[in-house]
């Protein structure tokens, strides 16, 4: 009688610690996959000084919205700042970015420097990576949402105090599968 | 870029003699290959006629005798048979190619090595053999590529009676692309068909990742078309969004759409594979058949033009993300 009992208890015990683990790793996920956000934000935002400087010796009826950038970076490094805030820094940057390269067309003394071409290629990949790392972290949102919620991690996940996590918006943009070289207007075939 | 190319559209006058010269090899081909048959068939008939009719001897001896003299024929028809494939792919294959870019080059020998094949990672089961041959080389705006046909097996060995017997199992049998990737990246992203193992192997790599046998990590995306067809394994979860941005994932329907088979597709050491299911074995001249026919190389213009539309498909040539 007592070793049926003791199998059962064994399987049991087994069994939470396995839901467990799953619950710990599949939250662990989500915070590395934010970690990596953040990491390529600080990659991004590295690069603006650079990138400002240089448009502004060319665009210079464009003075305003460079300032609001600049602003925006000292902003992103000015405090510690939530991730969630940083993405809303980031997405204020794309927009203002998305507008200097456009502008970028009217000065072709502008498209025509070497640097100002690196930058742009490198504003381009780290839009992309940012865009995969958002991405990425929806992934594991999702995948750890769906494991609190449903039987039987639901109960673990209340004993833990897990929450359900957001997802981050997909901006419009991205959505609409806009691609880099139309917004450049610029491919390099 | 032709759709169908015709010996009428050969482009350059030296091209129609070769093909002329080349038809006569192949008429004294099919001549001592049909003999070779005559006269094994007859040697055949010999000796069955010797062992009904009580006349054994004669019967196996003539017999023998007429096999001999068609493996003989057999034998020389398959030595000068090299010749001609040979002929045939450096001066008709070869014209034809440089006429739908002038970029193209085959080189029949050639192909993907079985190391090569490995490392690309297409295969969930590793081949103990691969032959490979005509390999086409070139280059579209900025992408240079190259495909080839590719059969890749692998081995079981069962213990019978007398020992052991090997029997040699399919893995793939068509075509590999494989091409410069317009992206930088260092990892590993394999996609492959999502069949009944496919799938198994991805529930556990989801729910009990410990009894995965993949040694990379499932990686789960958005697009519900993709991830009916395809299962995506990485060694980076972030760097195989970078590559398979939604964009990317729609392209490789759409290219997958347009091949009978599901295709595989691998990313490695900047290089993107491609492996596409044929049952055909291209750029092989016939031996009963004309090489007058205006639809010679029907086949074979199709399927360069179908790998030649890859890149632009993928959109391979757009070079914006740091990959000059």
């Amino acid at each position: 009688m007592m070793i049926p009992f003791l199998i059962v208890l064994g399987v049991l015990v087994l069994f939470g610690i396995l839901l467990y683990n799953r619950l710990i790793t599949k939250k662990n996920q989500v915070t590395n996959a934010f970690s990596t956000i953040d990491v390529m934000l600080k990659k991004r935002f590295d690069l603006l000084p650079n990138l400002v400087e240089l448009v502004k010796q060319y665009m210079q009826h464009e003075s305003s919205l460079l300032n609001s950038l600049t602003h925006l970076r000292t902003q992103a490094y000015s405090q510690d700042l939530p991730a969630e805030k940083k993405i809303a820094l980031d997405a204020d940057l794309t927009s203002g970015m998305r507008s200097v390269m456009l502008n970028a067309e009217n000065y072709p003394d502008l498209k025509a420097n070497t640097n100002f071409l690196n930058l742009q290629t490198a504003w381009t990949e780290s839009e992309e990576q940012i865009a995969a790392a958002r991405r990425n972290y929806n992934a594991s949102v999702t995948d750890y949402n769906d494991a609190i919620m449903t039987f039987p991690g639901n109960i673990m996940a209340g004993m833990m105090n897990y929450k359900e996590e957001s997802v981050i918006s997909i901006p419009e943009e991205e959505r609409r599968n806009i691609s880099a070289s139309d917004l450049f207007n610029r491919t390099n075939a | 870029m032709p759709a169908i190319f015709s010996i009428a559209q050969m482009p350059e006058q030296d091209s129609q003699a070769a093909l002329l010269e080349l038809e006569e090899q192949r008429l004294a081909i099919k001549t001592t290959k049909l003999r070779s048959f005559y006269f094994m068939a007859a040697g055949v008939l010999l000796a069955a006629a010797g062992l009904i009719f009580e006349y054994q001897l004669p019967g196996i001896i003539g017999g023998a005798l007429f096999l001999t003299t068609g493996f003989v024929f057999f034998y020389k028809g398959s030595s000068t048979q090299g010749d001609y494939v040979h002929d045939f792919k450096q001066k008709v294959i070869r014209a034809a190619l440089l006429d739908i870019n002038p970029s193209l080059r085959i080189e029949p020998e050639r192909g993907l090595s079985i190391g090569e094949t490995i490392r690309s990672g297409l295969f969930s089961t590793i081949p103990d053999r691969v032959s490979s041959e005509d390999q086409i080389t070139g280059r579209l705006g900025k992408t240079v590529f190259c495909f080839s046909e590719v059969h890749a097996e692998y081995k079981t060995t069962t213990r019978t009676k007398n020992g052991t017997k090997e029997t040699w199992h399919d893995i793939f049998r068509g075509i590999v692309f494989v091409a410069d990737f317009n992206k930088n990246f260092e990892g590993v992203t394999v996609i492959r068909p999502k069949d009944a193992g496919a799938a198994i192997s991805a529930w556990f790599a989801k729910n009990v990742p410990v009894l995965s046998s993949s040694s990379h990590q499932l990686v789960q995306l958005e697009n519900p078309d993709f991830c009916k067809e395809f299962v995506t394994y990485s060694s980076d979860q972030v760097e195989a969004r970078y590559i398979l941005t939604p964009l990317m994932m729609e392209r490789l329907c759409e290219l997958n759409s347009r091949s009978e088979y599901t295709i595989a597709a691998s990313f490695i050491d900047h290089f993107m594979f491609l492996a596409f299911p044929f049952d055909t074995n291209y750029f092989e001249p016939p031996v009963f058949k004309t090489l007058l026919d205006p639809n010679l190389l029907h086949d074979d213009i199709e399927v360069v033009s179908f790998m030649l539309s890859i890149v632009e498909t993928l959109d391979l040539n757009t070079r914006i993300w740091g990959k000059k």
